[in-house]
């Protein structure tokens, strides 16, 4: 396969917009997604960062109430990096999976691109504009969806929450009222708009929000964990909402979830951070071929065989009658591996497993991301 | 330039109709207000009984001040709202500097926007008041400049009760600071009883204070304790203090949600 393909990984709507800017350091150190950028830079990504840093001052507090009184008198700052040199770079209509796990620096990006953190260090430009430079301008151009904080209000009917949003962002009315007669048609809204908000079920709610975060047509939407709590219809429901708008509208999907199932449904390409660095940008389907390198074959033999053995091979988990095989499909083949087990022993039946992308992830967050050996770093 | 405000009056309107969601909260403050009216005649009365009217000022005047002193209680409440605070507590705060909006702007026109409900119970209130006690009811020339003093009033009320909801930005919990809020602004305000009342020299210290710009200014041109000729100089005061509390929650406002920038909520 051909290596600098596989650097650049986007959607973009028309081929000839298949530009991206370089970056620095991060190419060949630890983004293997990495920004080659073949041809001319004619136009400027929509979402792009630099060396974006972000710190924190926390106050250091000694152990159980003494040091919980000690801290109102003496303070002690220690600095929190939470971001540290991130180069994003998205295309307009890309649909892109942030992921990482908990406190790894998602947040902290996201609200750096809505324009409501200043960062320490780096620069961000969000569709022309430096967002915390032009928070208000910035606003109208994106949407936010949480997954843990509705934006709808409280109190109000559903209708009157959307009702304000179109004053808010001066959606004009043929507009409003087409995008809402839209969202309430695929979205399913209709039987709850007059419900005040508090009274909606949480995946009522999520619909309704993101209806909220789109009335306003906006070029980019943040979603962070959108789907999380909500039932698998529900899910669904989200889910295909997301593709149709990217789809339809061409919008940029920026979308951190620890329900991968969500980054596998609807993004081409992820950002992996983690402990506040990107460790992986590029293709979902490559960090797979890369790092999903071990298979595992399941055997159900015909009988027990408490010392199975077959050298060279590992077992990852035995329970008579049944054993699962560890294997590296870049050194055996599954069919290789079956024909040495039927040689020694009479079996009854057999599977395959293939890596989960969720144990990928989850291993890339236990062990760190290493390039995988027999690759070749791009030159 | 009426686009550029419509947002504004969407969130007055809403925060309307907000409270009139609240029957319960509608009918126990109509109540509550009765009761407290109630009380004060059987306070002044028993102090009248057995003391020579102070500085000179009869019995009905006193409970015509006080009576209006509660009913403006529905509006100028230095605790009218907490909104900023609730927000800042629970992090939503985030959601509204996310918005392509003015969040103070919001902030006042949502507050307002629950005056205007509650100044509606006014009517209702009065109604229920005058069954309990007999309210002088001056000229109308007097009556406007309470109305415009009142205004005035209500801004003073509101930069202070912005600048409380602001210390949140830096503790996040404001009871105690509402509480004592309250009473500072019940006591030294001129609520409770005509700041007349105090020691004079007391009385120096508490005309010092932005706090007589709330209640005691409006109830003293109310009571003809301020007579036409001091109309300019009492209002021009409340206009100070509105300048002065304005710019302070200015200042206040950029720090705090500077430091929301920086901390991230």
């Amino acid at each position: 396969m051909n290596e600098s393909s596989l650097g650049v990984v986007s959607l973009p709507r028309n081929p000839d917009l298949f530009r991206r800017e370089g970056t620095g350091s991060k190419r060949t150190a630890d983004a293997p997604g990495g920004f080659a950028a073949p041809g001319n830079r004619s136009l400027m990504p929509i979402i792009q960062t630099r060396a974006l840093r972000k710190t924190f001052r926390s106050v250091v507090r000694g152990e159980g109430l003494a040091g919980a009184v000690g801290a109102l008198f003496s303070r002690r700052y220690e600095e929190k990096v939470a971001v540290e040199n991130v180069n994003i770079s998205i295309e307009e209509g890309e649909v892109v999976g942030y992921i990482g796990p908990n406190g790894a620096g998602k947040s902290t990006t996201i609200k750096m691109l809505t324009g409501i953190l200043v960062p320490t260090s780096g620069t961000i430009e969000v569709a022309g504009i430096v967002p915390h430079e032009k928070r208000r301008q910035n606003a109208r151009n994106i949407g936010v969806v949480f997954g843990q904080r509705s934006q709808l209000y409280w109190d109000l009917p559903l209708r009157e929450s959307f009702e304000l949003l179109r004053a808010i962002y001066r959606v004009p009315r043929d507009r409003y009222r087409a995008n809402l007669a839209h969202f309430v048609e695929i979205l399913d809204l209709d039987r709850f708009m007059a419900t005040p908000v508090r009274q909606l079920s949480l995946g009522e709610r999520m619909r309704g929000d993101f209806a909220a975060a789109l009335l306003h047509d906006p070029k980019i939407v943040y979603l962070d964990e959108p789907t999380i709590g909500l039932d698998v219809v529900a899910k669904e429901a989200i889910r295909a909402f997301i593709a149709d708008i990217n789809k339809r509208l061409g919008t940029t999907v920026i979308l951190t979830t620890h329900d991968l199932a969500d980054v596998e449904r609807l993004c081409r390409r992820i950002v992996l951070i983690d402990a506040g660095t990107v460790i992986y940008d590029g293709k979902l389907e490559r960090l797979r071929d890369e790092y999903g390198t071990h298979r595992t074959l399941i055997v159900h033999l015909k009988d027990p065989q408490p010392d199975f053995a077959l050298p060279g091979v590992e077992i990852e988990h035995s329970e008579p009658p049944t054993v699962m095989l560890k294997f590296d499909r870049r050194t055996t083949t599954a069919e290789a591996l079956i024909r040495r087990v039927t040689e020694r022993y009479a079996i009854t039946d057999v599977a395959i497993v293939e890596p989960e992308i969720e144990d990928i992830v989850r291993r890339i967050y236990l062990e760190g991301y290493q390039k995988p050996p027999a690759r070749a770093v791009e030159t | 330039m009426l686009a550029v405000l419509d947002p504004y009056f969407q969130f007055a309107t809403k925060a309307m109709a907000r409270e009139a969601t609240y029957r319960f909260e509608v009918f126990t403050s109509i109540g509550s207000l009765a009761v407290r009216v109630y009380l004060m005649r059987v306070v002044w009365v028993a102090l009248y009984a057995h003391n020579a009217a102070p500085h000179g000022i009869p019995l009905h005047t006193i409970i015509t001040y006080s009576a209006v002193a509660l009913l403006m209680g529905l509006i100028l409440d230095i605790d009218q709202t907490s909104l900023l605070h609730d927000k800042l507590h629970d992090g939503s705060i985030v959601v509204d500097f996310m918005k392509p909006i003015s969040v103070p702007l919001y902030l006042f026109a949502d507050g307002t926007g629950e005056v205007l409900f509650h100044a509606a119970l006014i009517i209702p209130s009065l109604a229920l008041a005058l069954l309990i006690v007999h309210i002088d009811v001056p000229s109308l020339p007097v009556l406007g400049a309470f109305a415009l003093s009142f205004f005035l009033a209500y801004f003073v009320g509101f930069f202070l009760n912005l600048i409380q909801n602001c210390i949140a930005f830096w503790t996040l919990e404001i009871s105690a600071v509402q509480l004592i809020m309250t009473w500072v602004t019940d006591l030294l305000g001129g609520q409770i009883v005509p700041l007349l009342f105090f020691p004079a020299a007391v009385q120096n210290a508490i005309f010092a204070l932005p706090f007589a710009a709330m209640f005691s200014t409006p109830l003293m041109i109310y009571t003809g304790q301020i007579s036409p000729a001091g109309y300019t100089q009492a209002m021009a005061l409340q206009v100070f203090w509105i300048v002065a509390l304005g710019l302070i929650a200015t200042v206040i406002w950029r720090a705090g949600a500077r430091r929301v920038v920086v901390q991230g909520g």
